[in-house]
């Protein structure tokens, strides 16, 4: 663009200027410098008697005047409506009452203050602005938008008492409302009342979104309280219509007064609003009700919209420390980013104030604090990323407080065990679910003569079906810790229910083997005979319906059910392959059966976690590692074969327990080191859960088998290889107690070092009774290797010292 | 004017919560202090930057600093405006600088750039003014005038400064101005008749 020179214009244009009387220039400047003059004090000057005052240069002085007046091209072209209000016609009579004058003027409307003079009542008549009014499908959407309102009759919403005629200016008669706006209002209430009025806010918003209205722009300055603390809404439905135009220039002055109220949809300029956008705004103004502040504020108009689509509010309880927490709750689940999270409608909201003004426990559980938490978390996290590296905190420390930030950073569950606080109505919800399920076992597990066939099925059917209905509507209607509780308790009456209809129509009611003595529940007189068929087959027909409610809600909790269920089902397998049996004649099959058990439970685990479900593989991690360490416990301690191949191939073991305890360590050594290449924390924590036992095992063995070679020995003195083997294994123990404790720094592994210590001391203690007896050497060398040790672990600070008493030598 | 819209009054109005009030007051001032922005701006600066964005954040700003504002005089609100205007086209003028330090912002062609891009809209950065054929005129006319022409008279007509104000800005005496005024109105006619 020109116009970018230096300050030598004046100089040029100089020479332009009429070379006329510099007097008379000079009085027409003047006169120019007065018009100014009163332009600055805002008054409206009239151009022509100004001009006659200045009698000798009247036309010179009218032809600058106007030239200055064509500045006002450049204001009014960037003037829509032609802003002033002085502008809008002067309107005498609307609908057959007077005008008495102007109480506000909105982006497109203007509010007048009449009387109905036959009633000698005031009205307020809201009319729309002269330039929109010719606009035609403003005035029919302007018109729509009043029929529609006028419909709704509510207390807490204002009365329209008539429409204005098709011939006159747009406009509808409502009624007068005195009163103060909301927050004014609300101001010195007691909380209680605070909660009243918006309450009805939310009532009123509820009934006109029944009435497929919504409101959009819902704010304080829109909801009039009169002296009866009645709320009464406001101006609602128009503010999209402007939106649509185009000219949101215009809306401008209104936007910035309620920006701080819109959704974040809203400021997306989103125009297929959704009643929960509504929701939105009632949130931010039970906000400011509660607090005295806004919960989304910039220092700009673009910092005001990035507080309300990003930033998360200060929490209410931290404004007003005597605030509630079910109402910190209800504002947050209505402040929710995502409208899913939100309450769904104003309803619900509704319900939930009306729960809190009841004394009952409120439903909401927001996903802010997560965030929150989140939020605080990831940066802790990065410093405790810094801090092991610098090893400031121990891999151990670095662990157990990841994990502890894990799980606050998780969304707080809606399950009993993962909720952050225990409340007495759902501690007395898990409690009712839990005494009905064991309820319905006792109906599986005995015999009752008054409840039989039929009836114990209806019984049960009663406990559980109602469970399942009530748990998924509960879900639906939002009401998780309910609906948690419920299908939970049906996870468990599901197996119950089919085994009792199992039971009392016969079905599966073959015996393992066709032998009485491999039924689990033959083996109790008491109980109802339940087969080992019906057990597995009602296990088995459960686990889908587990895996749909884990879809359904979502919830990890119904993974640790199926896990759980899984592995009793995996059990009850083993008691059809005839595992009572193998128990009494060769327990070692039962526990090499459950190595597969382990292994798909591993293989499961891994599938979960790789296809991005760590909440759910973590509850099959411990089943599995717990199926491992029971199986190679069992399998060392009584399978027949385990022993045959060791002592084939290393007969000096002569098959000892004990070496395979040993093998065993081996084996959890290489199961460790394998699942330690894995990146994930859940793979590493089950490489840490095989080394503990490790140590134990390895030791323990070695001891016990140093006291049986012994043993042996002081039976026929006269075997030298006998005392050979004693001997190995008392300096062993010792030995390897020893590599235990320095094999505890790589790993961080502190059993490891106190178990060494432990053994180390048996093992010198051995040593005592048996080379060193009554050797007063014996201690003394000890003491002496202590000291040594104590000095090696200051070997640098020593050779500091002897470096300067070197130097000081030289 | 009537006394429901004084300035005065719109302003006691909204300091007591009357959050219509300052919708008022807006529109009442954003047409004058929009053509002051677009005058404030500068042209590099208004290819970037839009009129409505700085007159949002002016009002805004206003509208949390009421509470420092004294009514001293009819104009003393344009004028604290104006002084807002400033600060936040100073702000912006270092945001922008940040941001292009940032992400080598592309700059479109201009007359320090003319090896630019030709922005997509050129009309973008006054659309407002640039509508209506007669403001685009004026604005031609207003932008050949050397700038102490067009300062005085924005300060005059458009801030609604009082002569002894502009005086004071411009470190002349109020007679200079007054003539300057004078010769800025005439100059202004001349193009006018030249063009036409």
């Amino acid at each position: 663009m020109p116009g970018q020179h230096g300050n030598g214009g004046t100089e040029n244009q100089r020479d332009d200027s009429p070379a006329g009387d510099a007097g008379r220039e000079r009085r027409v400047a003047q006169a120019l410098a007065d018009y100014v003059d009163l332009l600055s004090r805002e008054e409206t000057v009239d151009t022509a008697s100004f001009c006659q005052r200045y009698a000798d240069v009247e036309a010179d002085l009218r032809r600058e005047i106007e030239t200055l007046e064509e500045m006002d091209t450049l204001t009014e072209a960037s003037t829509y409506d032609g802003a002033d209000h002085s502008c809008e016609p002067r309107l005498e009579r609307l609908s057959g009452h007077r005008i008495l004058g102007e109480i506000g003027s909105g982006g497109m409307g203007r509010v007048l203050l009449a009387v109905d003079e036959r009633l000698g009542r005031k009205v307020a008549i809201k009319t729309l602005k002269t330039q929109y009014s010719s606009h035609p499908i403003l005035r029919a959407r302007f018109m729509n938008e009043a029929r529609a309102m006028a419909k709704l009759s509510h207390p807490n919403i204002v009365h329209i008492y008539n429409l204005g005629e098709p011939h006159e200016t747009p406009h509808f008669v409502m009624e007068y409302l005195e009163g103060s706006s909301l927050t004014e209002a609300a101001h010195a209430l007691p909380l209680r009342q605070k909660v009243d009025l918006i309450q009805k806010v939310v009532r009123a918003v509820e009934f006109l979104h029944q009435h497929q209205i919504l409101h959009r722009d819902l704010k304080p300055g829109n909801i009039v309280v009169g002296a009866d603390l009645e709320p009464k809404l406001l101006d609602f439905g128009l503010a999209l219509q402007v939106g649509d135009l185009d000219n949101r220039v215009t809306r401008a002055g209104e936007v910035m007064g309620t920006l701080e109220y819109f959704s974040p949809e809203q400021t997306r300029g989103n125009t297929a609003l959704d009643p929960r956008s509504d929701v939105f705004s009632l949130g931010t103004i039970f906000y400011r009700l509660l607090t005295g502040s806004l919960p989304f504020h910039g220092e700009s108009f673009a910092e005001t919209v990035t507080a309300i689509r990003d930033r998360e509010p200060i929490l209410p309880r931290r404004l007003n420390s005597s605030l509630p927490r079910g109402l910190q709750n209800i504002c947050l689940k209505a402040l929710e980013k995502n409208p899913s999270d939100r309450y769904q409608s104003a309803g619900e909201m509704a319900q939930d104030i009306e729960r809190y003004l009841a004394g009952e426990e409120v439903l909401a559980l927001p996903t802010a604090y997560s965030r929150l938490l989140a939020g605080r978390i990831e940066g802790h996290l990065r410093e405790l990323e810094a801090w092991k590296q610098d090893q400031i905190v121990s891999d151990s420390e670095y662990d157990a407080l990841r994990k502890g930030y894990g799980r606050l950073s998780e969304r707080e569950d809606t399950w009993i065990m993962e909720t952050r606080r225990l409340s007495l109505s759902q501690v007395t919800l898990y409690l009712g679910a839990w005494v009905l399920v064991v309820g319905s076992a006792l109906v599986f597990l005995f015999h009752f003569p008054e409840l039989s066939g039929v009836l114990a099925v209806l019984v049960v059917g009663a406990a559980a079906v109602p469970t399942a209905y009530f748990g998924i509507r509960s879900w639906k209607a939002g009401r998780l810790q309910f609906a948690i509780a419920y299908l939970l308790a049906f996870c468990l009456l599901l197996p119950i229910a089919l085994l009792v209809t199992m039971g009392e129509y016969g079905a599966f009611s073959g015996l393992t083997k066709g032998r009485q003595d491999l039924e689990l529940f033959y083996q109790f007189d008491s109980f109802k005979k339940t087969t080992n068929a019906q057990l597995w087959w009602a296990l088995l027909l459960s686990l889908p319906a587990y895996v749909w409610l884990r879809r359904f809600t979502r919830s990890s909790v119904f993974s640790l059910v199926f896990a759980v269920i899984a592995a009793l089902f995996s059990l009850t397998t083993l008691l059809r392959l005839g595992m009572l049996e193998w128990l009494d004649n060769d327990p070692g099959r039962v526990y090499f059966h459950m190595i597969p058990i382990a292994l798909v439970f591993f293989l499961v685990a891994i599938a979960l976690e790789h296809s991005g479900r760590p909440s759910d593989s973590r509850y099959f991690y411990p089943i599995a590692v717990a199926f491992t360490f029971a199986a190679l416990s069992g399998v060392a301690l009584f399978h027949e074969p385990y022993a045959k191949w060791l002592q084939s191939v290393a007969p000096w073991t002569r098959g000892q327990v004990e070496y395979l305890f040993v093998v065993n360590a081996g084996i959890y050594l290489l199961l460790q080191s394998f699942f330690e290449r894995f990146h994930s924390s859940q793979l590493r924590m089950i490489a840490k859960s095989f080394r503990f036992v490790i140590p134990g095992h390895v030791m323990t063995s070695l001891l016990l088998l140093g006291l049986e070679a012994s043993r042996l020995w002081e039976e026929s003195p006269a075997r030298t290889a006998m005392r050979r083997e004693a001997r190995i294994f008392e300096v062993l123990l010792p030995m390897v107690a020893c590599a235990f404790v320095f094999g505890s720094i790589p790993k961080q592994m502190k059993n490891f070092f106190a178990s060494g210590l432990f053994f180390l001391a048996i093992g010198i203690v051995r040593l005592q009774q048996d080379f060193f007896h009554d050797r007063a050497t014996w201690p003394i060398t000890l003491i002496l290797v202590g000291v040594t040790l104590l000095a090696a672990s200051r070997y640098s600070a020593f050779r500091l010292v002897m470096a300067r008493r070197l130097r000081r030598r030289s | 004017m009537s006394p429901f819209t004084s300035t005065f009054d719109l302003i006691e109005r909204f300091r007591d919560g009357d959050e219509t009030a300052f919708g008022q007051l807006f529109e009442k001032y954003r047409p004058r202090l929009g053509v002051l922005i677009h005058y404030k701006l500068g042209a590099p600066l208004r290819e970037r930057v839009e009129v409505d964005d700085i007159l949002q954040e002016v009002f805004l700003a206003a509208s949390k600093d009421i509470g420092s504002f004294t009514y001293r005089s009819p104009g003393s609100f344009m004028s604290w405006l104006s002084c807002i205007a400033d600060h936040v086209i100073i702000d912006e003028v270092r945001s922008q600088a940040r941001g292009k330090r940032a992400a080598e912002v592309v700059r479109f062609r201009s007359a320090g750039n003319p090896g630019g891009p030709e922005p997509a809209d050129s009309a973008t950065p006054s659309r407002i003014l640039m509508q209506k054929e007669g403001a685009r005129d004026l604005l031609g006319r207003l932008d050949a005038l050397a700038p102490d022409y067009r300062d005085v008279i924005l300060m005059a007509k458009v801030e609604g400064l009082s002569s002894a104000e502009i005086a004071e800005r411009m470190g002349r005496s109020r007679e200079a101005v007054a003539v300057l005024l004078h010769r800025a109105l005439q100059r202004l006619r001349t193009l006018k008749e030249t063009n036409e």
